[in-house]
């Protein structure tokens, strides 16, 4: 049977074959694509800093910082100054928290019977909005981060309102999200958790009076390939960890029937996303959580959830790193018009990994390559050879259940098919 | 109780920024009092998405966001056709975004006769003539949710709005971009030195500011509430204009020296004359830093 | 309509250029010019506050003379080879018809910046015909007829070119008559800044 899923930031179709009352197969089939890839291909390079917020409407930024990289990788020796490094880290972190605020209050808490939680999405985004913007100039859709640096002469004053939004934004995770008797942040144990009031461990235990605490478990493989002052790169199977991974052995490929491609690292399907930065990065919350519950819907929920007092913290801390004396952009010595090269980066955004690759001619473009972090975790592979979320959904009763297991996941149907 | 206006909000070819735009607006609360969506990208709705195109809901207000192209189908149903039957339903209809009113970025995208509703860049469509009367377009990429929320209140209010040759309002389209830049005192006096990473300087010199040319109400109706990507350092990139993008957006076109692009309405003799005189004299205070010591 | 004062203004600056190409600039003075026209010089006084306030006015006229010819030419609607010919054309027939303006232009306004540097800062006050030439090559090379560069490369070769010659006309070097020269002058500067 064919469910159409909606405000997954566009739609899906997912085909369930059921073989003895249980799910025996889910083949995912994203129905459109905007060609941005191919819309890219002659136009000058520095266009793209403008063209690929657009892919996506609630991760552009991320989109953003990665195209600059990819762009600044071309020179091979570009001097960015240490400011605008930890600006682009910011305001890209901040992105990433009100991701999390929307997929909670949007996406989950409907799974789970309770109306959609509007307001309380939309006032920890307006403010984190608020914080790109003071630096940026808007958001959604901002060009600031350019080659060289970041176009910001941001001010002392100009902090102290970041951080009058940041900790507005703890204030109110706390008073909604999960008020905890202890600092959060020192909080390593899932069973406390469930025992604190909040948004959270409502929807935490609501699943466990369903039992659905086990479900949605897939190969629990993890990677990520960002590295910022807060993630680091690597893969974990189960919690073994790697950290020598190279974007030289990640591959995409099509899938039939889909306008979405699949990606594998060394021909191998892996899940990216919170839950795998938190397993890779040792996150003691998310390691105790994963101990009992292993890669299923309730390790994903609190990693992602938790994710969010983590940054806003170490927002704090970025603040306070940055030296204003330094300059917000470097000049690059050699003419974009003159390069001919090729570039990569990787940068965690929301939902995982997000990887970008181009390669120039004389500054323009030749050929760009976007891998979402959706694409990983939605593969769409076959029986023989499952994606992470339709081994998660194998084996259950009915689409509604595979209805959570795939928003686990936290699905943007936009940004895969660009 | 008093009747929330139905609002249908369908997605085309789209990145939904104008969906995640309008989650800023302040007062998202009140908003939801006054009115409901049959269905929206991102707000639980009355009716599922393949009820809505399985029939037909009545609704107030059609709001359109991405490109359009018949070749495009939305749970299985053209998208041209769910248009039509939903324009017919709806008393009024609002293009939300640059795609959604000319095509905007993804008009190079690879499906047939990509456009907004009724306008291809510059060009005014055949289709969808006899629905023009009821459109109003509010271009942007994204929407600034402000001119959104207060024209959805227009027409719940049934206040006429004056709009301009391409549908939109003119409350919002008839400034430029310039107009309340912090930065305009660089552009007065022709102070054309402008370096990225300063709150000095004009940016229409050289790095491809389109502020003087793009209607807008960003430096008025500041973005966020707080801030605009002009006072911030950003060139304006022309994003609520027909033939966006441009090619070439952090570079000022020149001809021997000569910006390709004027001030709206300002004739070329008439700017030259002015950049002639006033760069003739140096105004130290503009040459140094705002916080110089 | 000109006014009367007007006219009479422009009279006076007539006058002026042409006692200022037969005596020199310094020589002439204000009773000087208001005796050739018959004014008292208390009168002078009403029209023109000053010498250096009628040298100002005069460039000023200058500009807007040849800035209006030149306007003619960029608003037809003919080549920019043929713009460049007639440019060059009209530069030479006002060399010709009214040499006193020409020669005020180079020797008067371009040799005695201390009499212009205030009031006439920069370009301001030939802004006009400046205005005009800075069109021509804008339109140029939208056209993609003149080759995109540096206005001020551009400018130097046009204005240096044309202003030497007459410069060597006046001082009765060039065997040919000024106009004589129009074919191959216009040729070499079209031939230099096209693409």
């Amino acid at each position: 049977m064919i469910k159409l899923i909606e405000k997954i930031e566009g739609e899906a179709k997912l085909n369930f074959s059921f073989k003895e009352d249980k799910i025996d197969f889910v083949d995912i089939e994203f129905l459109q694509t905007r060609s941005i890839e191919k819309i890219l291909e002659g136009k000058n390079v520095l266009d793209a800093l403008v063209i690929n917020p657009r892919v996506c409407g609630i991760c552009g930024h991320a989109h953003l910082i990665a195209t600059v990289e990819a762009i600044e990788d071309c020179y091979k020796d570009i001097k960015i100054s240490n400011k605008a490094k930890i600006i682009r880290e910011l305001t890209l972190n901040f992105e990433l928290i009100q991701n999390h605020f929307k997929w909670f209050y949007f996406t989950i808490l409907p799974l789970f019977g309770y109306k959609q939680a509007i307001l309380k999405a939309a006032t920890p985004s307006q403010l984190m909005g608020k914080a790109i913007a003071t630096i940026a100039g808007q958001y959604p859709h901002t060009s600031y981060a350019i080659v060289g640096g970041v176009v910001s002469d941001i001010t002392s004053m100009d902090l102290i309102k970041v951080k009058q939004y940041i900790n507005e934004t703890i204030r109110f995770f706390e008073k909604n999200m999960l008020t905890t008797t202890e600092d959060i942040l020192d909080c390593n144990n899932i069973e406390t958790l469930l025992t604190q009031k909040g948004d959270l461990p409502l929807i935490l235990n609501n699943i466990f009076k369903n039992n659905w605490e086990h479900l949605g478990k897939s190969y629990d493989r993890f990677i990520a390939f960002g590295e910022n002052s807060f993630f680091t790169k690597g893969k974990s199977l189960k919690t073994r960890r790697f950290s020598n991974i190279s974007l030289g052995e990640v591959e995409e490929f099509s899938s039939k029937n889909s306008y979405a491609k699949n990606v594998t690292f060394k021909d191998t399907y892996f899940e990216v996303g919170p839950l795998s930065r938190a397993i890779i990065n040792k996150i003691p919350l998310i390691i105790d959580t994963h101990k009992e519950y292993e890669d299923s819907i309730v390790s994903r929920i609190v990693a992602r959830v938790y994710e969010i007092p983590q940054l806003l913290n170490h927002t704090k801390k970025l603040l306070n790193q940055i030296n204003l004396e330094e300059p917000s952009y470097i000049q690059p010595k050699i003419d974009i018009f003159k390069i001919i090269s090729s570039g990569s980066s990787a940068v965690e955004a929301a939902r995982g990994s997000l990887i970008h690759k181009v390669n120039i001619e004389n500054g323009i473009i030749k050929k760009y390559e976007i891998i979402t972090p959706t694409q990983w975790n939605l593969s769409n592979g076959t029986r023989k050879k499952l994606g992470v979320s339709q081994k998660a959904m194998i084996g259950l009763k009915d689409e509604k259940i595979a209805e959570i297991v795939f928003k686990s996941f936290d699905v943007c149907s936009v940004c895969t098919t660009h | 109780m008093k009747q929330k206006m139905k609002i249908l909000w369908i997605t085309g070819l789209a990145c939904n920024g104008n969906s995640h735009s309008f989650l800023n607006y302040p007062y998202l609360e009140q908003f939801l009092n006054d009115f409901e969506f049959i269905n929206h990208p991102l707000f639980e709705s009355a009716y599922t998405l393949e009820e809505v195109v399985s029939n037909h809901i009545a609704c107030d207000i059609l709001i359109i966001e991405g490109s359009i192209s018949s070749e495009l189908f939305k749970a299985d149903l053209n998208f041209f056709e769910f248009i039509k039957r939903y324009s017919n339903i709806a008393s009024k209809i609002v293009t939300v975004g640059t795609c959604a009113t000319f095509g905007g970025i993804f008009k190079e995208s690879e499906y047939k006769d990509i456009s907004g509703l009724h306008f291809n860049t510059k060009n005014l469509l055949q289709n969808f003539a006899d629905i023009r009367h009821k459109t109003i377009s509010i271009s942007g990429c994204p929407i600034h949710p402000e001119h959104l929320a207060n024209t959805l209140y227009a027409i719940k209010d049934k206040i006429l709005l004056q709009l301009d040759e391409y549908l939109r309002p003119k409350e919002y389209f008839a400034y430029t971009i310039h107009n309340g830049c912090t930065r305009n005192e660089y552009f007065e006096y022709k102070i054309d030195n402008h370096q990225f990473g300063k709150k000095e300087g004009c940016m229409f010199y050289d790095h491809g500011c389109q502020a003087p040319f793009t209607h807008g109400s960003c430096n008025k109706i500041l973005w966020n509430e707080v801030n605009s990507k002009t006072r911030a350092g950003q060139p304006c990139h022309g994003c609520t204009e027909a033939d966006f993008p441009k090619a070439n957006l952090f570079e000022t076109k020149k001809n021997m020296g000569i910006p390709s692009f004027l001030p709206f309405g300002v004739p070329k003799r008439t700017y030259l004359t002015l950049a002639g005189v006033t760069k003739a004299f140096t105004i130290n205070r503009l040459k140094k830093e705002l916080f110089d010591d | 309509m000109i006014t009367k004062k007007e006219q009479k203004k422009n009279d006076i600056i007539q006058c002026s250029l042409e006692l200022f190409a037969s005596k020199g600039f310094y020589n002439t003075t204000i009773p000087d010019i208001a005796n050739a026209l018959k004014m008292s010089v208390g009168n002078m006084y009403n029209y023109f506050k000053s010498k250096d306030i009628l040298a100002k006015e005069i460039i000023k006229f200058i500009s807007s003379y040849l800035g209006k010819k030149l306007r003619e030419i960029n608003e037809l609607e003919i080549s920019t080879k043929e713009k460049t010919r007639k440019i060059v054309e009209i530069y030479f027939k006002i060399a010709l018809a009214k040499p006193e303006m020409i020669d005020y232009f180079l020797r008067i306004y371009l040799s005695n910046r201390d009499v212009f540097q205030d009031g006439c800062e920069g370009m301001i006050c030939v802004n006009e015909f400046v205005t005009e030439i800075m069109i021509y090559f804008e339109e140029g090379v939208v056209k993609g007829d003149l080759r995109d560069q540096d206005f001020f490369s551009a400018f130097g070769l046009f204005m240096g070119y044309l202003g030497g010659m007459v410069f060597l006309k006046g001082e009765n070097i060039l065997p040919k008559r000024l106009d004589e020269y129009i074919d191959d002058i216009s040729f070499n500067i079209y031939k230099a800044l096209s693409v």
